[in-house]
Order: structure tokens, then sequence, then C-alpha cells
């Protein structure tokens, strides 16, 4: 394991749009990031042993399309943040409302959520107030 | 036991106390509670407040409101609603556009000038012209770096505007090195093919180059003229970490400015006084009028707007003609306040120099007449008005043990601070004066650019702590507090107050401890200033040091700063001062209407 401090992200199979997005949220908040493909493992053990792992205490869990922001030290199963698209109905519908050009929708498409959770890790180290 | 209640009607509270008359003549205090007044203070509103507040402090003694035998009002008149605030300006009107902010992640560092052009319009730009390219957030970050690459063998790129937070993730993926400014929401408002201005920062320093006029004098080849137009601007942009300023010659902004006005003081000599003097000198001129009769303000300026509009709404709501109103006194403090920038493409305000000021009102009539009969008229309880103010309040305030004749009071309200000496002879001065808790919550809302009042408020009552982890807290003195579990992320890193029952937690992008400086200034600016000038007023010969002891009460004696503030100040005077606890139970409140109960004793 690479002792560099960096945001821990630990992935299973990650939706490659998801990844992107969340790696673009860390990058434009300039901390560093590794991304490591893990053994089958649930989303809260993902995200609770990346951040236990990393050296600022951050870390991101990412299964499919579901992610999961951690801080050391918080317990288990008691994610800081989670994106999990409950359907892609739902996600069709803010889309319909972002297309009607509110500002709020767009911070609520799933692509803007996964972005907001990789920034939201990379602020945790920065002790920033959190996006929402 | 006959019941008797003291009644004190306050800008912000009604206070209420009672007590039981026993067999042999003396007064045993039983219950007294406090609600928020309603109406303005000294307006026959007030009784559903007065209702209010009895009816907890009855239901506390388990007796109900009809055993009140008599009720006791304090004789406020003729003041009512004492106070008004306002912090005086000039309107400011440049030329020029701009934008400046502080995106938490600017790319690049450095500064250039350019034409505006889009993103979409590359195509169409003229090589060997410098230019700085706006982009819409409808571009992601790749294909933004993409275009910009391809453009910059043929184009000269300068400098880059996003609308997205993109900034690093774009300069990451360029093959040059530019300023790059980002979250400008409003990028469609850009004009482009103007000449503008960019700067970023290089970290932890903010923009030299647009904070100085000179430096966008020379970025935009302005003339001396064009200098001066722009100097709010690069006032504005002081602090800043990224700036874009836009030249938008002969724009159409023509506003009428407004001046601040001059003050005209008619007392035992009349003063007048520009406001723009500041508040140093519009004190030296109270001052020197001597005892107030009126106050005006010049037509058609600020501070005459702000004078007349007072005197209406008090004539509205005393039902009297406006010319029957008078203003008795004025505070004056300086402030910062925010004053928004024609031309700025985001409402960027810039800091200028202010004045707030409190005014004093008095009408002809004595309005708590009017509150006594609607009391026995809807609560059929026989109600008296029994007494001034300020005496009332140091009756109630030699309950504070430790006290003795001759004793002074400093009643610290919401609107005005009164103070009052009794001496061993029974003889007494008293002095109503402008500002008070109300014009410190003015000056802290102006003066951090707050938007809500509540906020302001809020600052002004609690202590401030930043939340540096999910399980710690450093608190503004400098100690920590840790949580016993991780409390909720919308909290961390954030500003917050500890209020009694919660965090709460402050909007605005705000330090710690510019938020305590601001706070503790405009505490010491009202109250230091007001209680040495309302102590000056009622000491023997006007002299300070003939005053042995002071006693501090009303709601804003409760404060967690202000005591501790006048204690240390009039501690050079050799005065003993300190937070009055009245019957040695109620803290610094309930003084006035403990006083009207006393004071039945010796009317009897």
């Amino acid at each position: 394991m690479s002792g560099r401090p960096s945001v821990f992200l630990y992935t299973n199979r990650p939706a490659p749009d998801c990844l992107r997005e969340i790696c673009a949220g860390i990058e434009e908040e300039g901390v560093p990031f590794q991304v490591m493909e893990r053994e089958e493992a649930d989303l809260d053990t993902l995200a609770w042993e990346a951040a236990s792992e990393s050296m600022l205490g951050s870390g991101i869990g990412i299964r499919g399309r579901e992610a999961a922001m951690q801080m050391r030290s918080v317990p288990k199963g008691h994610n800081v943040f989670e994106v999990r698209p409950d359907s892609d109905k739902e996600e069709a519908s803010v889309r319909h409302a972002y297309d009607a050009g509110t500002d709020r929708a767009e911070k609520d498409r799933l692509p803007g959520r996964w972005r907001i959770l990789g920034a939201n890790s990379a602020r945790a180290v920065k002790k920033l107030p959190f996006k929402e | 036991m006959k019941l008797i209640a003291g009644v004190d009607i306050g800008n912000s509270t009604t206070e209420v106390c009672v007590g039981g008359v026993l067999p042999d003549g003396s007064i045993r205090f039983l219950a007294s509670a406090s609600v928020r007044t309603t109406g303005t203070k000294g307006t026959p509103e007030n009784v559903g407040g007065i209702r209010a507040a009895l009816e907890t402090a009855c239901e506390r003694l388990g007796r109900p409101l009809s055993d009140i035998s008599l009720a006791r009002l304090n004789e406020a008149a003729p003041v009512i609603g004492d106070t008004a605030m306002e912090t005086i300006t000039e309107t400011i009107i440049t030329e020029s556009s701009m934008i400046g902010h502080n995106p938490s992640t600017p790319a690049g560092a450095g500064q250039a000038a350019g034409t505006l052009i889009f993103l979409e319009d590359l195509d169409k730009g003229m090589p060997g012209t410098p230019y700085i390219v706006a982009v819409s957030k409808a571009h992601s970050y790749e294909e933004t770096a993409g275009i910009l690459n391809a453009y910059q063998e043929t184009l000269s790129i300068r400098g880059v505007i996003l609308q997205a937070d993109e900034a690093v993730l774009v300069e990451n993926r360029l093959r040059f090195s530019v300023p790059i400014v980002d979250e400008v929401r409003h990028i469609d408002r850009i004009p482009s093919g103007k000449l503008a201005a960019i700067e970023v920062a290089l970290p932890g320093q903010s923009v030299r180059m647009l904070s100085n006029p000179y430096g966008i004098a020379t970025l935009l080849k302005l003339d001396a003229g064009e200098t001066r137009a722009v100097t709010p601007i690069a006032k504005s942009l002081v602090g800043k970490r990224s700036a874009v300023v836009i030249k938008t010659p002969h724009g159409n902004i023509r506003e009428n400015v407004l001046p601040a006005g001059v003050i005209h003081i008619e007392g035992e000599h009349t003063v007048s006084v520009p406001v723009d003097e500041g508040a140093e000198k519009i004190m030296g001129a109270l001052a020197e009028a001597g005892k107030v009769r009126d106050v005006f303000g010049e037509e058609n300026t600020n501070v005459g707007n702000m004078f007349r509009r007072i005197k209406t709404g008090m004539a509205d709501l005393a039902q009297e003609a406006s010319g029957s109103v008078r203003i008795t006194d004025l505070l004056a403090v300086d402030t910062l306040a925010p004053v928004e920038i024609s031309g700025a493409l985001a409402g960027e305000t810039c800091m200028e120099k202010a004045v707030g000021i409190a005014a004093m009102v008095k009408t002809e009539q004595l309005p708590m007449e009017r509150i006594a009969r609607k009391m026995r008229r809807e609560m059929g309880i026989y109600t008296t008005v029994a007494g001034v103010e300020a005496v009332m309040a140091s009756l109630g305030a030699l309950t504070t043990p430790g006290t003795q004749l001759p004793i002074a009071i400093l009643d610290m309200g919401g609107g005005s601070t009164d103070a009052a000496v009794i001496t061993e002879d029974g003889r007494v001065r008293t002095t109503h004066q402008a500002g008070a808790g109300e014009l410190v919550t003015l000056l802290i809302q102006t003066e951090l650019g707050l938007e809500s009042r509540i906020t302001a408020e809020q600052i002004k009552r609690y202590p401030l702590a930043k939340v540096e982890s999910l399980f710690h807290m450093r608190l503004e003195n400098g100690s920590m507090q840790f949580f016993p579990e991780a409390i909720d992320p919308r909290y961390y890193g954030h500003v917050v107050l500890l209020t009694p029952n919660e965090l709460l937690r402050i909007e605005e992008d705000l330090p710690m401890e510019r938020i305590s400086q601001v706070r503790r200034e405009a505490k010491r600016k009202v109250f230091v200033c007001n209680a040495l000038r309302a102590l000056a007023a009622v000491a023997p010969e006007g002299n300070l040091k003939k005053i042995p002891n002071v006693v501090l009460v009303g709601g804003s004696a409760e404060d967690f700063e202000i005591p501790e503030m006048l204690t240390e100040e009039l501690s050079s005077y050799r005065i003993v001062c300190g937070r009055g606890n009245i019957r040695s139970s109620e803290g610094p409140r309930n003084a006035v209407a403990t006083g009207l109960v006393l004071s039945y004793l010796g009317g009897n």
C-alpha cells in the first residue's frame, strides 16, 4: 500500500461515469487521490476501510453506481455522505427538471451528486465546509 | 393575601412581577414572568403581551388572573417607541463592470488583459489580438480544454472565465498556463468584444493588480479621469483571490446620488453638522447644543429622509400631528456598510464608511393612561400609572445584595439606555438616551453584510466556535470542546453559535475572528459610549467619580460580555460596577416591575 498522503477510493466494479465524476470532484479541489480495486465487499466496508487506511483520514467506497464517503473514526455504516441512485425513473425526472432550467436540479442530478461527493472527500481533508 | 402586580413595558420585552401584601403590611414576592412586547412600546397593543405575562405569572402561583387586585404600570411616557436606526451612506457610481469573488479553487496565477470572447466564437478570433475566453457550463472541462488547446496555436489566449467550478480541472488539461477564474454564475452578462483584465492571486495571497487603481489603469490603459472612476472597484477587490474588471466606456449608468446630508440640532444652542464628518463630530455637536429640543435633517438627503420617516411613523402610532413629535437625543456610531456598486456583475459590494444613528423620539401625550384604561376595561384589573421608569428601576436594583444608597443604575434595554442616580436623601436625577441593544444588532448586520437581522441578533447574544472535525470544535476563547459522537456533517468546517439548546450554523463565509471582532466593537461603541454619556448626565456636578456604585439592569445587562466591558471601563473612575441581581434571584431583569410593586408600600 502506497504511503503517499491521499484520499483513498476503494472500488468494486465501479461504473465508469461515477468514478470519473468523483475523481473530477477531488481533482478540482486540488487534493491527491488513489483508486484501488478491491475484493467483493459491501459499500459501507469499502468506504470505511478507505477512510481508515488513508493517511488523510478520508475515503470513498464505490460499488457500481453507488458511492459513500467516510472519515476516519466515524463508525462503519454511518457514512458521512452517500449517493445511491434509487431508480432510473428518479434520475429521469430530475433530469427533466434540469432541462426546465433550474439550478437546484443540476446539483441533484446523479453526475452532479457524484462530483459533490468527491469534492467533499477533499474538503474533509482541507477542513472546509462541505458542499450541499 | 392581596396580590399586586408591577408591569414594565420595554421595547423588546414586557416584564411583570407579582407580590403579595402580608398582614403586617410588608411585601412578599411570589412570581415573575417575561414575554415579548406586543406592538410598539406605549401603545394599547401592549395589552396583549401584558395579559400573557400576567397569566404566566399567575399560573406559576396557581391563582387565577382575577385575584390580582392592583396592577401598576411604569410611566415610560412621554417616550414611545424609543429609537430608530439607520446607516447613512452615499451611492457609488462607476462606468466599468467587474467580477470580484473568492471561488474556492481558481487556477493558474498572474494577471492579463484581453478582449472578451465566448468559447463558441473562437473561430471568428483574429490572430494577434489578446483574448480572454468566457465559457458557459454547457461545455465540459474536457471539451473546454480541448478547444482551448486547439486554438492556442493560432490565437493569443491570455485568460479564461468559467461558469462551472472547474478551473483546476481545465488547467490540468491545458498545454499552456493562464489565469482561470471560475464559478462566475452570470456568465451570460459578460459583454463580449469589450476589453477586460483578469487576475488570479498566488497561493496564500490576494489580488495585487486589480485591487490597485493604477494596476487597473496599467492593464486597461486608462487615463487619469477613468482611473479615478475605477477606484471604488479597486477598493471592493481588496482581499479577493480572483477578479475580472471589464472596461465598458461611456456606460449609460447615471444615477441620482443621494448625499448623506447635514443634521441640524436645536437645543440651548443651534448646531449643524454634516453626517460624513463622522460620529465623533456629531456627538461633539450634540454636546455643544446642550439640552436638545429637536433634531432635523437636511431635506432630500439620506439623513433628512431618515428623520422624517421616524417622525411620521411615530406620529401615526401616537395618532398625533407629526409636528408634535420631537427627537430629543441621538447616538451616532462610526461603522462600515456594504454599498452596492452599479456595474458589478454579481451584486458585489464595497465597504464604505458609514454612520449608524439611533434617535430618541418624544411625543406630547401620555399614552400609558390609554393602556391603563384598556387593562381596566378588558381584563377587569384596577390599573394605575405609578412612577417614573428610572426611579422604579433604581428601587428594584436596590434589592441586589451588596448595594446601598446613593446608587446609580444603568438600564440597558433594546432601544434606549437610561440612567438614574438616587441619593441618601431621596433626590433622583434621570436621563434617557438613544442607542442600546438594537443598535448593536444593526451594526453587526451592516458591518458583516448579513442578510438576516435574526442572524445578527444571534451573533450578538451567543459566543462563537469553529467546528474543526466531526468530533470537536474550537471555541472563540481558544479552548476545545469534544462531542460524544460524530456530529451532523452539515456543521463541518463551519463557524457556529453556541446557543443553550443547539449549535446554530452561520451561513455566511466569514472567519470567526472577524465576527467576534465586529461583535465586540459594536458593543463597545454603543454601550461604553452611552454609559459614560448617561452617567455623566446624572452624576453630581457631572463628575463620574462622585458615583460610588453602578448597578447594571435591563435586557442588555444579561449579555455575556457587555457587563464585563463596562466594569473594566468604569473601574478607571473607581466606580463599583456590575450586573444587578434583582431580589437575589432574577439577575438583571425585572428591576422596574419589582420597583413598581415595592413602591406600592411607599405610596400607602
